[in-house]
């Protein structure tokens, strides 16, 4: 009898308490926990490219010497690196873009990414802004974005008038892998840990169910900043919206085959910038001449008082590194 | 970059989640007067997680067990992330030292960091197969862990970056997880040492964790005559 009761009783405050929740939102619409991308926003500025529709803006005139900016990631945004835009104003015609996947630009099944596809995107970037062909093209590459200019001018070494990489973190999968492990002081017993793995147990998402796996990177973002982070990274940086699946098919594609985007970079004669954040413990001169090493023509600056998201946090202790590097090659 | 390093820690979640799944017993050696069973358990679950927790065995036909737990992560922010639940074991079905035992559980979990508050409702049905002895036991356990009605609200912090952010209830469900796996223990008159370890699947069976296994170490307190 008293049995009966107490079931009686958990089925009744379930049933009052589901009952009185609103069945009103759908963590898979777009628009709900994260942004809506550009296929799905018209409002948003975009251009449509190699089968594929891109977030991207522009700045300065459209003839000037061209300065493409590489978002870190895979899967981030340019969102935190607008400050360089600052460069239009210096004669240069400034290109962000979202990449594939990343951001707000659209999103495709994860089967359907590669790193020749990244390549070919950034390709089909350049020729859509590109006003003749005698208009100079730089790249601007942060984090796993100076990852792909590397890669970039490793597959079209005469395509590139200049290069500044912010912190690639790995031309090579081995690497990639080194800087992960310096990165990767994983402290079992922080508050900066769970928060980044406790919600696993109650968000899960399938292969591309975008919206929740994007949303999951999204507010695992505080991971990155939490104190005493190797990277020197000082706290939250703007992003709009991350690309889960297309993180992780590059990762999957990184360890599956791996990668090595060193094997033409000494036909890459231009001088290139290396920067690295003064804050970074993980990366420092040390990593940084490590990359180096496969260019004959280098320069490699340190950024004081700040750490990975040195575009961010000191742009202006970035600004005056890289502009008279650019004007020396313009 | 950062985005990397999120892809190696949410590998990582795996290889260190143990569910708190429903308290070993080992039905063999539970007296019917033994009416208050004290649980304390502690594992890896996304961290480390310490638990407590609360049987109490109804006088009825088949031997019943009413739960009720709550768990935590290490961390600076005890109240930040815990996850509770409350619902009952019964065994159902004895053969020889043979038994079959199921358990249903309402789960409440939160989950909190500088960029969000989350709050989630689920079940969890679990059965488990197994041989039991007064002195040992070793059994088969299989469950499934569904997240039915989850609350989001989002600090200001996150709204800096994305100000119409929809707070409040989402449904239908925001994730699930199976698991299977196998629990021993060691059963003295008052207490059991039990220990768990096993696998896990998301729900669409396609998901494949980098590492996805859970372990739990138990300790149950049996409180009546003997």
């Amino acid at each position: 009898m008293m049995k009966s009761k107490v079931i009686l009783l958990v089925l009744a405050t379930t049933s009052i308490f589901f009952a009185g929740c609103k069945k009103n939102m759908n963590i898979n619409d777009a628009g709900n926990l994260v942004l809506k991308t550009v296929d799905q926003d018209p409002t948003l500025p975009s251009i449509s490219v190699n089968g594929t529709q891109l977030h991207a803006e522009t700045f300065g005139n459209p003839d000037s010497a061209m300065v493409v900016f590489l978002h870190g990631g895979p899967g981030g945004d340019y969102r935190n690196g607008l400050n360089a835009k600052q460069l239009a104003a210096n004669g240069y015609f400034v290109v962000f873009y979202d990449q594939r996947g990343s951001g707000l630009s659209k999103r495709h099944n994860k089967n359907s990414y590669s790193i020749q596809l990244m390549f070919d995107d950034l390709s089909a970037v350049i020729q859509h802004y590109r006003t003749s062909p005698s208009q100079k093209v730089f790249l601007f590459g942060h984090s796993w974005g100076a990852i792909l200019a590397a890669g970039y001018i490793n597959k079209y070494p005469t395509r590139i008038n200049g290069v500044i990489f912010a912190e690639p973190g790995g031309f090579t999968s081995t690497n990639l892998d080194e800087y992960g492990a310096r990165t990767r002081k994983l402290n079992l017993f922080s508050e900066g840990t769970n928060d980044v793995l406790y919600f696993n147990q109650f968000l899960t998402g399938k292969e591309n169910d975008h919206e929740i796996l994007d949303y999951k990177i999204n507010i695992s973002s505080s991971y990155t900043y939490q104190k005493g982070n190797s990277e020197g990274i000082e706290g939250p940086s703007p992003f709009w919206r991350n690309g889960a699946v297309v993180l992780n098919s590059l990762g999957d594609i990184s360890n599956k085959d791996g990668f090595d985007f060193t094997t033409n970079l000494n036909l890459f004669t231009t001088k290139v910038l290396f920067l690295y954040g003064e804050l970074n413990t993980a990366y420092g001169l040390e990593f940084a001449n490590k990359e180096a090493v496969y260019f004959a023509n280098k320069q490699i600056s340190k950024i004081n008082g700040t750490g990975h998201e040195m575009i961010y946090f000191k742009w202006n202790n970035v600004y005056p590194i890289v502009l008279p590097y650019l004007n020396s090659l313009k | 970059m950062k985005n990397i390093k999120i892809l190696i820690l949410a590998a990582f979640s795996f290889i260190v989640t143990n569910k708190s799944y429903a308290q070993s017993i080992n039905w063999k050696n539970l007296k019917s007067s033994q009416k208050h069973i004290l649980h304390l358990n502690t594992g890896l679950d996304y961290g480390v997680v310490f638990g407590l927790g609360y049987s109490y065995q109804l006088k009825s036909k088949l031997p019943t067990l009413l739960n009720i737990s709550y768990s935590f992560p290490s961390g600076n922010e005890l109240l930040g992330d815990f996850k509770t639940k409350i619902g009952g074991q019964v065994k159902l079905y004895t053969v020889n030292n043979f038994q079959f035992s199921a358990s249903i559980y309402g789960i409440y979990r939160r989950y909190q960091n500088p960029l969000v508050r989350i709050q989630n409702f689920g079940s969890e049905i679990t059965g488990v197969v197994g041989y039991y002895k007064s002195k040992w036991f070793v059994a088969g356990e299989a469950g499934f862990d569904k997240a039915i009605v989850t609350n989001f609200k989002h600090s200001a912090k996150f709204k800096e970056d994305f100000p119409a952010v929809k707070d409040g209830w989402y449904e239908p469900s925001t994730g699930g997880n199976f698991n299977y796996g196998i629990q021993t223990g060691y059963s003295l008159k008052k207490s059991d040492i039990t220990l768990k370890i096993g696998k896990l699947l998301t729900q669409d069976f396609k998901t494949k964790p980098f590492f996805p296994y859970y372990l739990q170490l138990g300790y149950n307190l049996k409180i009546g005559r003997n």
